[in-house]
């Protein structure tokens, strides 16, 4: 654990490294921008909490994607299931108008039911006709981005308006705030604190653990894999469509408009990928994006770096420290292996037979099959 | 008439940016690598085409660059993937966000601009208007005047076929993607190989973001690939990587794509129209797995469900 | 004969981070001879030839060949100085035919890289003749016989023109008959003047065959002799370390009640290939039924039908007097212990903990690893199952948080075996078991087998407290199931040809049932309590709870 730590943070700082030399290759002030970044980010409250709210949805998308790669359900359909979750919320809050008690949980279980829906789809999909769940996802995709855009610039349109967008929900299903910070931010935690329990505890988490690492060896074992794809898939969509749902319900907006969501769910893609679909990881992650994220705003104030700029980093981190992740074991072995080399043909020089051990039986055997 | 000749015309304009990334997405499919990374190799292709072209005043310059994109992030790919052993997966992920993340920026970086780059500056890939063909009622319009880079297209889908089923590079290519340790214990790196098919897949993927902002529009805008890396690759399981079957199948979408544009004259909304492509997949994908499971001499899966754990 | 032909100086092989395979190891090749390496597996028998092979590099060391030094960058390089070799699993691409097999590597090419085939098709046809292979080249390698394959991989050594031939254990694949035929096409390579080093840890056939037998043990060459006046003891102790005794003990079966039968099992396979064939067989407690047979003759789908991964399409499959035709793979794994054949593809997760790895089935059947709540499980408690494990199977582990790919094989299997063990119930599904495994493991899972089987009303001796299960054991391994197993079944082309006890039979016998050379027995339709077994008390409540120690 403590070793997976450390190459990470390494991976990290190499990453941070190559974007400050990106950076500065530009033209850039490159330290100035960093600190800018992380002063708006981590080093006051109002940063502090911006971070928060940031989070928030990049927490859900994280676990939605952690769930189900960590179960082999290569659910990329995070964009579609977070719309759908938002939608629902929204055409909820429309309609009804009820005090908040009944309105907010009412509110959470219509994004979960959402999300869970969209993602069934795609589940039945394969269930039934075999379709390659990341492609009908990636489909769904686009097929919910059409079809909101559809609802908030037809049927949905708030006519008040000039640009697609709904009318805001009833008060009822608004979420509090305090001092800035989203009760959003709190469902989000809760989620987090269920999600890990069932993932690292549940009898249903083991088996889904069990199936993402080898399905075969699921089977074998007795789960039932088919019904627990679906659970999982199920999962993994209802914390995207919750994610998409607190969109509406926390925040100022409390409606539905074009382009809402920005990059959320492929961020919550990539956390689940850097955080190698662990439950604390990705809480860690999902924090650590929301802060580069919040303090490019602040960097673009400060430096005049493009606030883009984050999406860049991002991917880098990505890329960095799942690379250093694989090879350090690799690298770290390889050196292992030319030092006791070296000391076995020490040994051959002193001419003595009875220096050296042989591995013994669990060395051997690997030897025989060896590649 | 004159609409299904304008119905055939936009097949075909549509058709050849998936036709190309799944050209090059055949070499990855048969070196058996999960080429997640099209749609952002493609993405990168759009952008640098859009840049060369612009900053040299020619559309020469801006397909080399389109190219040289694409060849550039599946540099990364092949490094990260083949010789640093990261799941191909993660990196792709990786890349495509690299790509939309690295366009956005840099369209804010270099052109100030956010959302869309367009410019009289940039120069678009010229069409080339066939001599007799060109000239006939009906056909003419319908196969004659379309940018060239569609008939290139053409021809090499002609010529993949040819390299991966007639060649001594296409042997070794799809051993490679059957079984690494056979093509390994003859003294040939499958992990060569398998860069190597990532390095065309990114070249083709490359000029298929060319045509996309030089040829089919002249400007670049935000994730302008829209999906097609990812249609090219449902395309590519379709057919099996048969780049004949690509042409094909390429043609029916690009007609679906059609489809849609041409919807938007009647009265459905034109965000509804917009999801044929993407609901053709769906449909596409199902008729695909009628057809496996009715074929009588399918190879035998001893586990249904299971799947690679490396996806 | 040239005594500078192939010289192996004081090499040393480290795997990552710290296996010493091969340590100062020097060994001289003669050209024009027949010389075996022999050893137990994990002796660096086929490290060396790896090495030499190029397609592993040396940690240190030197080889000359032909009195040159050379050192192998890739297998290429070997090739095409004059080495070869065909391993242990085969090299080949299954959709390829033999003739793009053969060629791939060393392809014909004329302009653009096209292949030019008409030429080397020649030249392959020409190869097989005159070394009477016996092959069709057009022929799908996925659709020709393990033996077949073998002939493939030496035939693509013949087209590069190779003079040295390393066999690594060719004979592992094989039945008798095959074996043989190998060992006259190995004697006429030879008498054509190739050169060939024989990998094996089987005395028998290396005594046969050999001019030179060199011993390994543990990375190291411990001697080199002429076959001459040589006895299996001798080169047994040289390979072991100390006197080895061929068998395991095993108390004379007495067998109980049916544990298991399947009756008229068949099962047309997606292709429509008849994959099982009307199989009807049964297991008494107190005994181990093994089933011999060439890979791909119906052992996989048995085991798919009967461990619930495969619906059962006709026939009925009883464990402990219950129809479990139509159960699920859990309801199953209440009445059986199953130990898969692979313990990397489906019988472990290799990145997951040694605990994650012990409880699973468990985790359904076993309610002591809960933590009050139904849905959840208890890490305290599964750490702990985890860890009796591996002090009841000497399990060797770091830790049982440890993922299970940092064990060795050997480990790893016990792990498994053990897993499996600890359900208490009385039928036991054995696939190949001790595949791949170190000798020391292999002795110790065999004995667990022996233990499991135990002997019914056995009120003396150790079988005391262990309940005697009955076991079905699968095996590709002759000896194995010869010094396991109370009745052999042998099936072929999805049908059980033939049932014998291995007093009274041989493995020639065996193997020419396993060819399909002898007609199949007519066999008793086998049930309930036939000849001198007696029966005992009926099936025990079954898996549930409690493990068996």
């Amino acid at each position: 654990m403590n070793k997976n730590a450390l190459t990470a943070l390494a991976g990290i700082g190499v990453a941070l490294a190559a974007g400050l030399v990106i950076l500065w290759a530009q033209g850039y002030p490159a330290l100035p921008s960093y600190a800018a970044l992380f002063s708006y980010s981590l080093f006051s409250k109002f940063a502090i909490v911006s971070t928060l709210n940031k989070a928030t949805p990049l927490i859900l998308t994280g676990l939605s994607a952690a769930v189900g790669f960590g179960s082999n359900c290569v659910n990329l359909g995070q964009v579609g299931q977070f719309l759908i979750g938002a939608m629902a919320v929204s055409a909820f809050g429309i309609v009804c108008d009820l005090p908040a008690p009944v309105m907010i949980p009412l509110s959470i279980m219509a994004a979960l039911a959402a999300g869970a829906l969209w993602a069934g789809i795609a589940a039945w999909l394969r269930q039934r006709f075999n379709m390659d769940e990341f492609i009908t996802t990636l489909m769904l995709n686009f097929i919910a981005d059409y079809f909101t855009l559809y609802l908030i610039s037809g049927p949905m349109w708030d006519r008040a308006t000039y640009s697609p967008m709904t009318k805001m929900t009833g008060s009822g299903s608004w979420l509090p705030m305090w001092d800035g910070l989203s009760a959003a931010f709190v469902v989000a935690c809760i989620a987090f604190v269920v999600t890990w329990v069932m993932w690292d505890r549940s009898k249903l988490g083991y088996e889904w653990r069990a199936m993402g690492q080898n399905s075969v060896f699921s089977r074998v074992g007795g789960c039932d894999n088919e019904a627990n794809f679906t659970r999982a898939m199920l999962m993994s969509g209802a914390l995207a469509g919750l994610a998409g749902g607190l969109m509406i319900m926390g925040g100022m907006q409390h409606r539905f408009v074009k382009g809402m969501g920005a990059n959320y769910a492929w961020d919550g893609v990539m956390i689940a990928i850097v955080a190698a679909n662990g439950m604390l990881p990705t809480g860690l992650y999902a924090l650590f994006f929301a802060a580069i994220q919040t303090g490019a705003m602040g960097m673009e104030l400060e430096t005049a770096v493009p606030s883009e700029f984050a999406l860049v980093l991002q991917a880098i981190i990505v890329l960095f420290v799942v690379a250093s992740r694989e090879s350090t074991r690799l690298l770290i072995n390889r050196a292992a292996a030319n030092l006791r080399a070296r000391a076995a043909a020490r040994t051959a020089h002193g001419g003595s037979h009875g220096g050296s051990r042989s591995s013994g039986k669990e060395g051997g055997e690997r030897s025989a099959s060896g590649h | 008439m004159h609409l299904v000749i304008e119905m055939l015309r936009s097949s075909v304009l549509a058709a050849t940016p998936v036709l190309l990334a799944g050209l090059g997405g055949t070499y990855t499919y048969y070196a058996n690598v999960f080429n997640i990374a099209m749609e952002g190799m493609m993405l990168i292709g759009a952008f640098t085409a859009v840049a060369g072209s612009y900053l040299a005043g020619s559309w020469v310059v801006g397909m080399f660059a389109g190219v040289a994109g694409g060849l550039a992030a599946a540099l990364v790919f092949a490094v990260f993937a083949v010789y640093l052993k990261t799941d191909e997966f993660v990196t792709g992920t990786a890349i495509n966000m690299l790509a939309l993340g690295g366009t956005t920026y840099a369209l804010r970086q270099m052109f100030r601009v956010k959302g869309a780059f367009m410019s009289p500056m940039i120069r678009a890939i010229p069409r080339v208007h066939i001599p007799l063909v060109g000239a006939l009622p009906g056909i003419g319009p319908a196969v004659s005047g379309h940018p060239f880079l569609v008939y290139v297209t053409l021809a090499l889908a002609i010529l993949i076929e040819w390299h991966i089923y007639r060649t001594r590079y296409g042997l070794r290519l799809r051993a490679a993607g059957e079984d690494p340790r056979a093509v390994d214990s003859v003294g040939v790196s499958s992990d060569r190989i398998r860069a190597q098919a990532i390095l065309i897949s990114g070249a083709l993927c490359g000029l298929a973001g060319v045509y996309l902002s030089l040829g089919y529009v002249t400007l670049f805008a935000e994730n302008m690939s829209n999906g097609r890396g990812w249609i090219a690759l449902a395309v590519i399981i379709l057919t099996r990587g048969r780049p004949l079957g690509l042409l094909t199948m390429s043609l029916v979408f690009g007609f679906f794509d059609g489809l849609g544009l041409s919807l938007q004259s009647t009265r459905i909304p034109p965000q509804l129209t917009q999801m044929v492509p993407y609901i053709a997949t769906i449909a596409a994908l199902y008729l695909y797995s009628r057809e496996k499971r009715g074929a009588p001499l399918g190879k035998v899966e001893s586990d249904t469900v299971g799947k690679d754990p490396g996806m | 004969m040239d005594d500078h032909f192939i010289e192996m100086r004081s090499l040393i092989k480290v795997y990552p981070p710290d296996t010493l395979a091969l340590d100062r190891v020097d060994l001289d090749i003669r050209e024009g001879e027949i010389h075996s390496v022999i050893g137990e597996n994990g002796a660096g028998k086929s490290t060396l030839m790896k090495v030499l092979y190029g397609m592993i590099p040396t940690s240190s060391g030197e080889i000359s060949f032909r009195g040159r030094r050379v050192r192998y960058a890739s297998p290429r390089e070997a090739v095409a100085a004059g080495i070869g070799m065909v391993h242990q699993e085969f090299m080949l691409v299954p959709s390829y035919t033999i003739y793009e097999n053969v060629i791939l590597g060393a392809e014909p090419v004329g302009r653009l890289g096209a292949l030019r085939n008409a030429e080397a098709r020649r030249r392959v046809r020409s190869l097989i003749d005159r070394y009477g292979l016996n092959l069709n080249i057009d022929d799908r390698v996925r659709d020709t016989s393990v033996g077949a394959q073998q002939k493939v991989e030496i035939l693509k050594l013949l087209y590069r023109d190779v003079d040295v031939l390393i066999m690594d254990e060719p004979t592992a694949v094989l039945t008798p008959q095959e074996t043989g035929e190998l060992f006259r096409r190995l004697r006429d390579l030879n008498a054509a003047g190739k050169t060939i080093i024989f990998i094996s840890h089987k005395l028998d056939e290396v005594l046969e065959l050999s001019d030179t037998i060199t011993v390994m043990r543990r990375g190291r060459r411990v001697t080199t002799t002429e076959n001459r006046g040589l006895g299996k003891a001798d080169l047994a102790r040289a390979m072991v370390g100390r006197d080895v005794v061929f068998s395991v003990e095993k108390p004379p079966a007495r067998c109980g009640d049916v544990v298991f039968e399947a009756r008229g099992l068949s099962y047309v396979d997606a292709g429509g290939r008849q994959r099982l064939d009307k199989v009807s067989l049964a297991v008494r407690r107190g005994e181990i039924v093994g089933i011999a047979g060439v890979e791909g003759n119906g052992q996989f789908e048995l085991v798919q039908l009967v461990t619930g991964l495969a619906p059962v399409q006709s026939g009925q499959v009883k464990i402990c007097g219950r129809d479990v035709a139509r159960a699920s793979v859990i309801e199953r794994r209440k009445l059986m212990c199953y130990v898969p054949q692979d313990r990397k593809a489906s019988g472990s997760a290799q990145k997951m903990s040694l605990t994650d790895n012990s409880i699973m089935t468990h985790h359904r059947l076993n309610q002591q690893l809960e933590s009050g709540w139904r849905a959840l499980l208890s890490p305290g408690k599964s750490r702990r199952f985890a860890q009796n494990l591996v002090d009841t199977f000497g399990v060797l582990a770091p830790s049982v948080d440890a993922p299970i790919s940092s064990l060795s094989g050997g480990n790893q299997q016990k792990v498994v075996v053990g897993r499996e063990f600890l359900f208490g119930a009385d039928f036991v599904l054995l696939d190949q078991p001790t595949r791949g495994v170190d000798v020391g493991s292999v002795e110790f899972i065999q004995r667990e087998i022996i233990r499991k089987r135990g002997s019914v009303g056995g009120s003396a001796g150790e079988g005391a407290g262990v309940p005697s299960a009955g076991c079905l054991l699968i095996s590709a391994d002759l000896d194995e199931l010869f010094s396991l197993a109370d009745r052999i079944l042998v099936m072929h082309r999805g049908r059980i040809v033939a049932d014998l006890a291995p007093p009274d039979t041989t493995r020639e016998e065996v193997g020419e049932y396993m060819l399909g050379v002898r007609e199949p027995q007519t066999i008793a339709p086998t049930g309930a309590g036939s000849g001198a077994c007696a029966g005992a008390g009926a099936c025990a409540g079954a898996g549930e709870g409690a493990p068996a120690r």
